[in-house]
């Protein structure tokens, strides 16, 4: 009947309410069809985004065990290797055949297991250092690095120095040992790979924010390797730096400086008050 | 025969919201409950009146129940004067155009001209809403989608209606009566549908190693 009346020429208003209808009733269902297709797209995409943060997070944990496993190797191994043999000479010193023999051997015996117990005693203080540092734990992130870099100086390969402008309150122990690993971590990166002749650090604070920058005149690498480094097998250090950083909310940037001279590294991480609110939201 | 139908699918909305009513509750739906019971004792109302004064009166409220519904729907604080400034120009040009003699084609018309863009306003928001992953699984967007669907498919029935001969307004009248069992079909969906917990989409979704 409706199609009837729209072919009548006579009828122009029935025209345009037949097309008039079926142009709205097409532009509704186009966009409600629109709507779902796009959000499904959206969707998607997040899902995609959602799989791409897994894998990520998958490979800084796996970096993390990794580590984690190396580093109890490596202490496996110093008590093993070190210790154990040092242990087993100093009682071979204290065997039950001693008290049978002269009074000057007894003394030479006791006196050399005396020696290697003492030695024993320094690896493994050495072992707790490596785990812990002393510097770090009693006088702070400010001693621990300015130690490092003097170490690093000592030696003669390189020129290190570190400044820190604004460090009067110190952080969190747990905090300045995983920004301590952090620093450790690149500045053996830049001793491996770099060939540099100086590293210098500065500390600074800027707001809410706390900044750590490290300059190198060596080979070093930008945040572009270092994202696809982070997203590879390889690159352990790196993955293991983001891992770390991630715990305090932290961020870090790979630049080439603006005279394309040197490498900077910025760690920039959030002052633990705020860090704290940041993780409770 | 549509016709009949379409007064029967009036009472589909009321009878599923009033069966279901715990999973209705909060969002805002008793405006819509409140509506289909309204239009249904409009209906009711009319056949034993005949007087067109009871559809005037009618459209005035049911723009007010839609305004309502879109104000409590509408979460950003900028969008929620839109139905209010909407209820305004709507309240003067129906009460001053307000008649009992006739069909209140341009109060009618200006209340489907005014409903299509809140319509459109209120699917943005949802599907800008990260809360909302699947638009379809949320009660809100079948209630939407009702109203969307039927009032533009009578905006031009409306405009033209005082226009029309008697012939063909009961002819094109066939249109307002698909779509507003279309609407009643739609508005029972949204009441019978489930209260969709949709974080459980995105905990399912996450790999289990992490």
């Amino acid at each position: 009947m409706i199609i009837l009346e729209v072919t009548n020429p006579a009828s122009s208003v029935s025209l345009v309410l037949f097309f008039g209808t079926i142009g709205m009733l097409a532009l509704t269902i186009g966009l409600i069809v629109f709507i779902i297709f796009h959000q499904r797209k959206v969707i998607r995409y997040q899902l995609k985004l959602q799989r791409i943060e897994q894998d990520q997070q998958k490979l800084l944990l796996n970096a993390s065990i990794r580590l984690q496993e190396e580093e109890r190797q490596r202490i496996a191994a110093d008590l093993h290797d070190d210790a154990g043999p040092l242990l087993a000479t100093a009682r071979l010193y204290l065997n039950e055949n001693l008290v049978n023999l002269d009074k000057s051997t007894q003394l030479q015996s006791i006196y050399n297991a005396k020696q290697i117990i003492d030695d024993t005693i320094q690896l493994i203080r050495n072992i707790s250092h490596s785990l812990m540092p002393p510097t770090l734990k009693n006088f702070g992130l400010e001693s621990a690095v300015n130690d490092l870099f003097q170490k690093i100086s000592g030696s003669g390969s390189m020129n290190a120095s570190s400044r820190f402008h604004d460090y009067k309150e110190r952080l969190q122990a747990e905090n300045e040992l995983i920004i301590f690993r952090v620093i450790q971590e690149l500045v053996n990166n830049i001793l491996k790979h770099s060939n540099a002749s100086f590293i210098h650090l500065t500390q600074n604070t800027s707001g809410n924010k706390f900044f750590i920058r490290l300059h190198h005149d060596g080979r070093g690498i930008t945040q572009n390797d270092f994202n696809k480094l982070n997203k590879s097998n390889v690159g352990l250090g790196l993955k293991n730096i983001q891992s770390r950083l991630k715990v305090l909310h932290g961020k870090i940037f790979f630049e080439k400086d603006m005279s394309q001279t040197y490498y900077k590294v910025t760690i920039e991480l959030i002052k633990e008050e705020d860090n704290k609110l940041a993780e409770r939201e | 025969m549509l016709q009949l139908l379409a007064y029967f699918t009036e009472i589909l909305p009321i009878i599923f919201y009033l069966i279901f009513l715990k999973r209705n509750r909060g969002e805002g739906l008793w405006v819509i409950f409140l509506y289909s019971l309204l239009s249904l004792l409009t209906e009711l109302l009319f056949e034993i009146l005949q007087r067109q004064i009871i559809y005037s009166i009618f459209t005035i409220v049911e723009f007010t129940l839609f305004s309502l519904f879109f104000y409590i729907s509408l979460k950003e604080k900028r969008f929620k004067y839109i139905p209010i400034i909407g209820a305004l120009i709507f309240y003067i040009v129906a009460i001053s155009n307000f008649t009992n003699k006739k069909f209140d084609s341009l109060s009618v018309s200006l209340e489907s001209i005014l409903i299509i863009p809140y319509c459109i306003l209120l699917l943005y928001e949802q599907i800008k809403d990260p809360s909302i992953i699947f638009v379809y699984y949320n009660k809100k967007f079948w209630v939407i989608i009702a109203f969307f669907l039927y009032f533009s498919a009578t905006l031009f029935l409306y405009i033209y209606y005082s226009t029309l001969s008697a012939e063909q307004r009961s002819n094109y009248w066939l249109i307002n009566n698909f779509f507003e069992i279309l609407k009643n079909i739609l508005l029972s969906i949204a009441f019978i549908m489930k209260k969709n917990d949709q974080r459980s989409y995105l905990t399912d979704n996450l790999d289990p190693d992490i």
